[in-house]
């Protein structure tokens, strides 16, 4: 079992008196805390106008400076919208090649798409197209990176052949990515070779389906890289504190907080129908935690990671048992914790849980396999 | 957090009905005309629309809504709904500011029974081959007219109905006062269409939202439903945060 941190950046208002700034740089030290505890990697999402919620829209920065202020944590590029109107796919690839450089090889590529309207509306991308855009950009992005020049002509986009530059410092590549939050998901990432970076909240027996599911397809995938990357990771909560009840009762306003953001959003499904998004994903799963669990409970739900170290290394038995490779907790919502006690958290979670998990795969267990040629243009 | 509504829950009351119960039987509705016209609204005026009980959605919206029952238990009507989306707490809601109904049965049940903001009018539903609309006029001049362009097939479960919170005069515990009545219909969809968006009239005014500006369009829905108008569940202190206001009956 590994462990990492995960970023949405969410920022209360008011936003003045340099909120952003201070919550940037409470997370950039949380970051370096996080490394020297060991922890495998560091997470930051891509989101655009989501208020409060979070304020992550260039993560490709957050996480540039993550690397430059610590030595052996990863950074998590996840997810990277892939969606035209977001990110270009060249610039994406372009992108996530210097990360991998300047952090000396230490990037996770995640690939994603959007599941709400307040993005994909303000950016005027087309709900009905972001399945088939993700698609093209998770085939041709680690072509551009493993061919000294490619040119493609497909849907998202067209390009005459160049040398997209530079080249990763990983090889063949960084490990890849599809974020999961709507069911079946894990199919999609299992089918092209990728890990599955799971984003909802739910319990044990639809993690185990999950996990279950994922395995048994992945080992006959048609690899979108030029490996395969067999993981399986899921988010949750973190909250760690000496005396069960109170981590209970703090962690539990970390969970109420985040739902309660994340209900304000509009999904794409509440407001533009379509077979493309087939259910609420990641919001619905939070706003069924805010509403079970408004902020003050006295109980933990199932697998959710907040108590006193016994209840968090048990709970993590469990989701180990699940088949769940790695863990990536959010700290904090709308700053709801002070920065004191999230790096207490942390320092009593390396110090009193960590050890009773074994590290033992290596940072990727990707199996080198020829490049699929599935993207055909690649020249 | 989230930002509240900030309106004067005594100003959203000039189309509130009195509701002398809330106990009420659902009630099913078959082979509804639905027609749901979605657009983004101007948001520098989104809290004013609510009031503190809710939060405006991010970013702010509006539901135009046209129904047409051709038979059933409250006989044939067409109604017209404006509502501003929101959030009650956690939950997509959507607040009617003012409804326009034909027939007279129909609209009292309506207010009497599920709290609509209902006077009588002559809302017209109009279905094409490309286009369906809703057109509501205040003497000669339309006050709302609302389409769907080029529709297109789209599953019957690819749809989601958000409840409504009806204001309406409720007398509680000896006091009689403005509460927020939620009405959650079920919608059993048997054909489901999708399109483009258009609201080519409408006076806010009319609408008794005088800061509501529909800017940018979202979708269009149109489809044939059995709906089922419910059991009154939860009713809502408009002065208070849902989280706290909440009340089950």
């Amino acid at each position: 079992m590994k462990f990492g941190i995960f970023y949405e950046i969410s920022v209360p208002r008011p936003w003045e008196n340099d909120i952003e700034h201070t919550v940037y740089h409470r997370c950039l030290e949380q970051v370096r805390l996080a490394d020297e505890l060991g922890f495998h990697s560091v997470w930051a999402v891509e989101h655009h106008f989501l208020e409060e919620y979070s304020h992550c829209s260039a993560p490709e920065l957050f996480l540039t400076a993550c690397a430059m202020q610590t030595k052996q944590i990863r950074v998590g590029h996840g997810i990277v919208v892939c969606v035209p109107q977001f990110n270009h796919p060249i610039r994406a690839a372009e992108r996530a090649a210097v990360l991998d450089i300047l952090s000396d090889g230490r990037l996770e590529f995640g690939t994603g798409r959007s599941a709400t309207w307040t993005e994909l509306g303000g950016m005027g991308a087309n709900p009905d197209e972001t399945k088939e855009t993700w698609d093209e950009y998770t085939r041709t992005i680690p072509q551009m990176w493993t061919n000294e020049r490619y040119g493609y002509e497909g849907r998202a986009f067209q390009m005459p052949t160049r040398a997209v530059l530079p080249k990763p410092y990983q090889k063949p590549h960084p490990p890849m990515w599809v974020a999961v939050s709507s069911p079946g998901t894990e199919i999609d990432a299992a089918e092209r070779g990728m890990g599955s970076l799971g984003l909802t909240f739910g319990g044990f027996a639809e993690q185990e389906e999950k996990v279950d599911r994922y395995r048994r397809i992945i080992r006959d995938c048609e690899p979108a890289g030029a490996f395969v990357n067999e993981r399986v990771a899921t988010v949750n909560f973190l909250y760690c504190h000496p005396d069960n009840e109170t981590g209970i009762k703090t962690g539990s306003r970390l969970t109420g907080s985040f739902g309660y953001l994340a209900a304000q959003l509009l999904p794409v499904r509440e407001v533009h129908p379509t077979r493309s998004y087939p259910n609420p994903g990641l919001l619905a799963a939070s706003r069924q935690q805010a509403a079970q669990n408004p902020g003050e409970g006295a109980s933990a739900p199932e697998g959710v990671c907040i108590g006193n170290p016994d209840r968090l290394i048990e709970e993590i038995k469990k989701w180990e048992s699940c088949g769940v490779d790695q863990i990536n907790f959010l700290l904090n919502a709308l700053e709801t914790i002070p920065q004191e006690e999230v790096l207490e958290s942390l320092r009593l979670f390396g110090e009193e849980v960590m050890p009773h998990f074994q590290d033992d795969q290596p940072a990727t267990t990707s199996q080198p396999r020829e490049l699929a040629a599935t993207a055909a243009a690649g020249d | 957090m989230p930002i509240n509504g900030n309106a004067d829950p005594s100003q959203l009351t000039r189309y509130a009905p009195t509701m002398s119960s809330l106990d009420t039987e659902a009630l099913t509705l078959p082979d509804v005309k639905v027609l749901q016209v979605i657009y983004e609204i101007d948001d520098s005026v989104m809290a004013e629309l609510i009031p503190p009980a809710l939060h405006p959605t991010i970013p702010p919206t509006m539901h135009v809504i046209g129904m047409r029952a051709d038979d059933g238990p409250l006989g044939a009507f067409t109604l017209a709904i404006v509502r501003v989306g929101c959030r009650a707490a956690v939950r997509p809601r959507g607040l009617p500011t003012r409804a326009v109904c034909t027939a007279g049965e129909a609209a009292e049940a309506l207010r009497d029974r599920w709290g609509f903001p209902i006077t009588v009018g002559e809302p017209v539903m109009r279905q094409r081959y490309d286009r369906q609309s809703i057109q509501v006029d205040d003497g000669n001049v339309a006050v709302l007219s609302a389409q769907l362009i080029d529709p297109v097939p789209i599953g019957n479960g690819d749809l989601l109905y958000t409840a409504g919170m009806h204001v309406a005069h409720v007398e509680r515990d000896g006091e009689t006062k403005p509460w927020l009545v939620q009405v959650d219909p079920e919608f059993e969809v048997s054909r489901a269409d999708r399109g483009q968006a258009q609201i080519d009239a409408f006076d806010n005014g009319f609408w008794d939202a005088p800061e509501l500006r529909p800017v940018y369009p979202i979708v269009a829905s149109f489809t044939t439903a059995n709906v089922t108008l419910p059991a009154i569940r939860y009713i809502c202190d408009p002065e208070q945060p849902a989280i706290s206001g909440t009340v089950a009956l």
